[in-house]
């Protein structure tokens, strides 16, 4: 091709299509409870910043030193009310140890249904 | 011997706990550095290492990943003392801390390149200086302790006799015998000069002079090249400190008095033709 041709060519048409997703950003985004895998993308000190400046005073952060599998749980303090912290966190864990690896960060989303039984003299 | 202050390295980078640890392994890339104070408001509040980084997600914070308890040690800390920090902990780097301010960092590296001036070229042995800086350290610790001077006997008449060659490979010998016998948890083994060797040892004083029994029989017993009968005479000097108040100050005093009493012991037993002379326990006083 000569230099008189290519100054003479067409430039190729380009165009572009947009696909948008939109959907309601969830406030808090950890749900109930939050697990922190040792190695995952983020670790404690991010989580309490992040869930400070999202949903401050809601959720507490726990370190979990003895685990194998997570450092952190960032649990929503109104469960606590209805459940002794060690009781719920040991469950918890346990189920996410059975599905997460270390690299993992798992958010649970916990109903929790008390049950009573009470008597009164009639 | 030198200080760490003598030896850090004073060019200064931290980080905030806040920041990334990938911008973390960007500065210790660019600057070739392998670790960097995690400071927060003027504070020292964590370190982050190349060892940190490699077994950290990149997306973390520093405070994620960062070791919190640092080891730190203050700039008047002897070389000797750095070291025994970094064996004791494992580590290859100590932050230099001056009354909660940093001042810099040191490396094993540096403080093994240092120690090594303090080693005798001939035998391997620590050399005096680091005797002494070992000495007066567990004196300051509030450690009894007890010198035990050895002089091999008549090492002149051998250089004479078979040459300075053959006298060296006999001091070499005589350093793996001593090498061989000390406990290193309990033993500082140093070649004090020429044909001396020195051992501070924290072992009670009757234990010290049966270990300088001990340490004299290892030279009768051993067969020497040549058939070559080579003996060692023994010193030994161990003192009750109870006049003593303040061992940081006077730990210089002691030492010098130890080490001048056992090599003047080790003296009188070779004039006596005994094995080993103790000078009995001294009280020292306060120096006034």
């Amino acid at each position: 091709m000569s230099s008189k041709e290519t100054s003479q060519s067409i430039e190729p048409l380009r165009k572009a299509d947009i696909a948008i997703k939109l959907s309601e950003f969830e406030i808090p985004p950890m749900q109930d409870i939050m697990l922190v895998g040792k190695k995952a993308p983020i670790g404690p000190e991010a989580v309490r910043q992040m869930v400070d400046a999202i949903s401050p005073g809601q959720y507490e952060i726990i370190r979990l030193n003895d685990q194998e599998i997570f450092e952190a749980a960032v649990i929503k303090k109104s469960l606590l009310k209805l459940l002794p912290k060690e009781k719920l966190l040991s469950v918890v864990i346990e189920e996410g140890n059975r599905i997460a690896s270390e690299n993992m960060v798992v958010k649970a989303q916990i109903n929790i249904t008390i049950h009573i039984s009470r008597m009164v003299d009639l | 011997m030198r200080m760490v202050k003598n030896i850090m390295n004073q060019e200064l980078f931290t980080i905030d706990p806040l920041a990334g640890v990938s911008r973390a392994a960007e500065i210790m890339e660019h600057f070739k550095i392998g670790c960097l104070p995690v400071v927060e408001d003027g504070k020292l509040v964590g370190i982050i290492t190349s060892r940190d980084i490699r077994k950290t997600h990149p997306n973390r914070l520093i405070a994620d990943a960062m070791t919190r308890d640092v080891i730190t040690v203050p700039p008047t800390a002897s070389i000797w003392e750095a070291n025994e920090l970094m064996e004791k902990y494992g580590i290859e780097r100590l932050v230099v801390v001056d009354k909660k301010s940093i001042m810099g960092i040191v490396t094993k590296a540096q403080v093994i390149a240092e120690l090594n001036k303090y080693i005798d070229s001939l035998t391997n042995l620590n050399g005096v200086r680091v005797f002494y800086e070992r000495a007066c350290q567990l004196v300051k610790e509030g450690h009894e302790i007890t010198v035990i001077f050895l002089d091999m006997d008549d090492f002149g008449l051998i250089n004479k006799e078979y040459g300075h060659i053959y006298g060296d490979s006999i001091i070499c010998k005589a350093a793996e015998i001593l090498n061989k016998i000390v406990d290193k948890n309990r033993d500082t083994l140093c070649r004090y000069a020429g044909d001396e060797f020195a051992i501070v040892t924290t072992r009670p004083l009757e234990d010290a002079k049966e270990f300088a029994f001990q340490l004299v029989n290892a030279f009768t017993n051993e067969k020497w090249p040549e058939e070559i009968k080579v003996t060692v005479s023994a010193g030994v000097a161990g003192g009750r400190r109870s006049g003593i108040r303040n061992f940081n100050e006077n730990s210089n005093y002691i030492v010098k008095n130890l080490i001048n009493m056992a090599s003047l012991a080790s003296t009188k037993a070779k004039k006596q033709k005994r094995p080993v002379v103790f000078v009995e326990a001294v009280d020292f006083r306060e120096i006034v």
